[in-house]
């Protein structure tokens, strides 16, 4: 038998703030859009719109992604983290842009703030890059998660780039075509290279460890990879230079990446051991449901369909929340309650285990609190889609004030695993082990 | 995979490594199948387990907990816990026992 290393886990200091100031953006995020009813009607470059988006992908979804992957890369790619240092500085620049970019945008101030900002995110994704392509090169085996998540990482870094120029061109105008032709740029790499790329990465290792799963073939994998990044590479190009009519094909890359992802998952479900399906696991899976509505609607927004202009823009704004309020944060609501528990049990009971009877990490936060987060949460999305849809504001508050409350219920059960102690440990009597 | 040596090394052992619970199943490592080989020589109780996946964060957790708990349970022997990869864990490895945990959770 070959021996095996101990834990490759980092500090807590490194993972647990970025799940503390993601919640806090979660609840931020609604209570914003309690306040951005109104900007619904229009078009979405909106600067109440940018401020709402800019805090979703970047203070919630970034953040708590960052925070996931630096416990998790050492799982995925069985090594230690290369920095734990960088890890801590990168949390500082994303925390401090993110703070700026969404005072700026709610202010629609263009200038200073808005630039240092950029400039801050874009260092913070400089920085995380590093972390994460040294630390893949240090893994004993190269695998195909290893590719999703360094390739991520890079198209973080472009989104980021390509969002600092146009903060620079808003002040400085240098760029040749108007600003929303680079803002669907930078959103669709932001959306399949970051979001898309990385999730997959890291769901097709997790899931499977979730559901006690063994899928052993990864060609569907290789086909997922490519396919997408092949789709996003000729948007890009046709995007910029070419400007043909065969975006939706482009989609259609995409979207078979992701079918032959979800049909990975299906490999893994047909030869899953666990019965059981949690309430985390299955918001996993409502969040996958999702994932269908941004793919339908992204042939409709890359068709020239001659839908009315009005029509036009509201599915606009409902295929970005269907990515951004829809999957990405589904999942996260889902995904939160199988990383946070464990990392915080982790961290207070390692030194007493083997000596004292511990709760278990499913102990450690308010299911009920969990179960009524993904019914509002969901009631939540409905509501809000239907009322953008129907160009209705009361509908949308309603929706808003859904969301809201998913706040509330969230981030009261991450602090409550954040500020949980080990206390009252009581030590083994030994007698039948399994009774 | 080495068959768990319940007869050579004495079921206390098991029964013992049965109190550690690997916290995401929730079901004890002996059941999940995790503990390969438990063996003792003279005054050294040596134990060979694994993980269900690689790189699990837990590792460290659980090797502790086996040593900790074996330690009290037997503190006048020489306690040794290797973590293994080979063979790889798969769900085959889980017992009876643990099978009908799992289902019984559903």
């Amino acid at each position: 038998m070959s021996a095996a290393t101990t834990s490759n886990s980092p500090g807590k200091w490194v993972v647990l703030p970025h799940y503390a100031f993601a919640a806090v953006a979660f609840l931020a995020l609604s209570v914003l859009l309690l306040f951005s009813t109104d900007a619904f009607s229009g078009h979405y470059f909106h600067p109440k719109l940018l401020t709402l988006t800019h805090v979703a992908v970047l203070g919630w979804a970034t953040m708590i992604i960052f925070g996931a992957l630096y416990q998790l890369l050492p799982v995925v790619l069985d090594c230690k983290l290369y920095s734990e240092k960088l890890a801590i500085y990168t949390f500082g620049l994303l925390g401090a842009g993110t703070i700026l970019l969404s005072y700026s945008f709610w202010n629609f101030q263009l200038g200073w703030t808005m630039h240092a900002a950029a400039c801050a995110l874009v260092a913070a994704f400089i920085l995380f890059n590093i972390n994460i392509t040294q630390t893949a090169r240090k893994a004993p085996k190269w695998t195909i998660e290893a590719d999703f998540i360094v390739t991520s990482g890079i198209w973080l870094l472009v989104t980021g780039i390509v969002g600092l120029l146009m903060a620079v061109n808003f002040t400085f105008p240098f760029l040749p075509l108007d600003h929303v032709h680079y803002l669907k740029l930078h959103a669709h790499i932001g959306m399949a290279g970051w979001f898309l790329l990385l999730i997959i990465g890291v769901g097709v290792k997790l899931i499977p460890m979730f559901l006690l799963a063994h899928p052993e073939d990864s060609k569907k994998l290789n086909w997922a990879y490519n396919l997408i990044n092949a789709g996003l590479v000729l948007f890009i190009f046709d995007h910029m230079l070419l400007q043909t009519k065969l975006l939706p094909l482009y989609g259609v890359m995409v979207a078979l990446g992701v079918g032959m992802f979800i049909l990975y998952l299906r490999d893994a479900k047909n030869t899953m051991q666990r019965k059981e399906i949690d309430l985390g696991m299955q918001q996993t899976f409502v969040a996958l449901a999702i994932l269908l509505l941004p793919l339908i609607l992204l042939f409709v927004v890359s068709s020239n369909l001659n839908l009315p202009q009005q029509l036009l823009s509201s599915i606009y704004l409902v295929y970005g929340i269907s990515v951004f309020l829809g999957f990405v944060s589904a999942l996260i609501l889902g995904q939160t309650f199988k990383t946070l528990p464990f990392i915080v049990w982790m961290h207070a009971y390692e030194n007493h285990v083997g000596r004292f009877k511990t709760p278990l990490p499913k102990d450690m936060y308010s299911h009920s609190f969990l179960r009524w987060q993904n019914i509002f949460y969901l009631i939540g999305l409905v509501v809000l889609i239907a009322g953008v849809l129907l160009r209705e504001q009361q509908i949308i508050l309603a929706g808003s004030i859904a969301f809201t409350i998913t706040a509330i219920l969230y981030t009261v059960n991450v602090f409550q695993m954040l500020l949980h102690k080990a206390h009252n440990l009581k030590p083994f009597t030994y007698g039948k082990a399994n009774a | 995979m080495e068959k768990q040596t319940h007869e050579e090394s004495g079921p206390e052992v098991f029964e013992t490594l049965k109190y550690i619970i690997d916290p995401e199943v929730g079901i004890n490592i002996v059941d999940l199948g995790l503990v390969y080989k438990v063996s003792l020589e003279e005054e050294k109780l040596h134990v060979d387990l694994t993980l269900t996946t690689p790189g699990c964060p837990m590792s460290g957790t659980i090797v502790t907990a086996t040593e900790q708990i074996l330690l009290k349970r037997f503190p006048n022997l020489d306690i040794k816990v290797e973590l293994v990869w080979t063979p790889m864990w798969t769900t085959e490895m889980i017992t009876e026992e643990g099978m009908r945990q799992l289902n019984r959770k559903s």
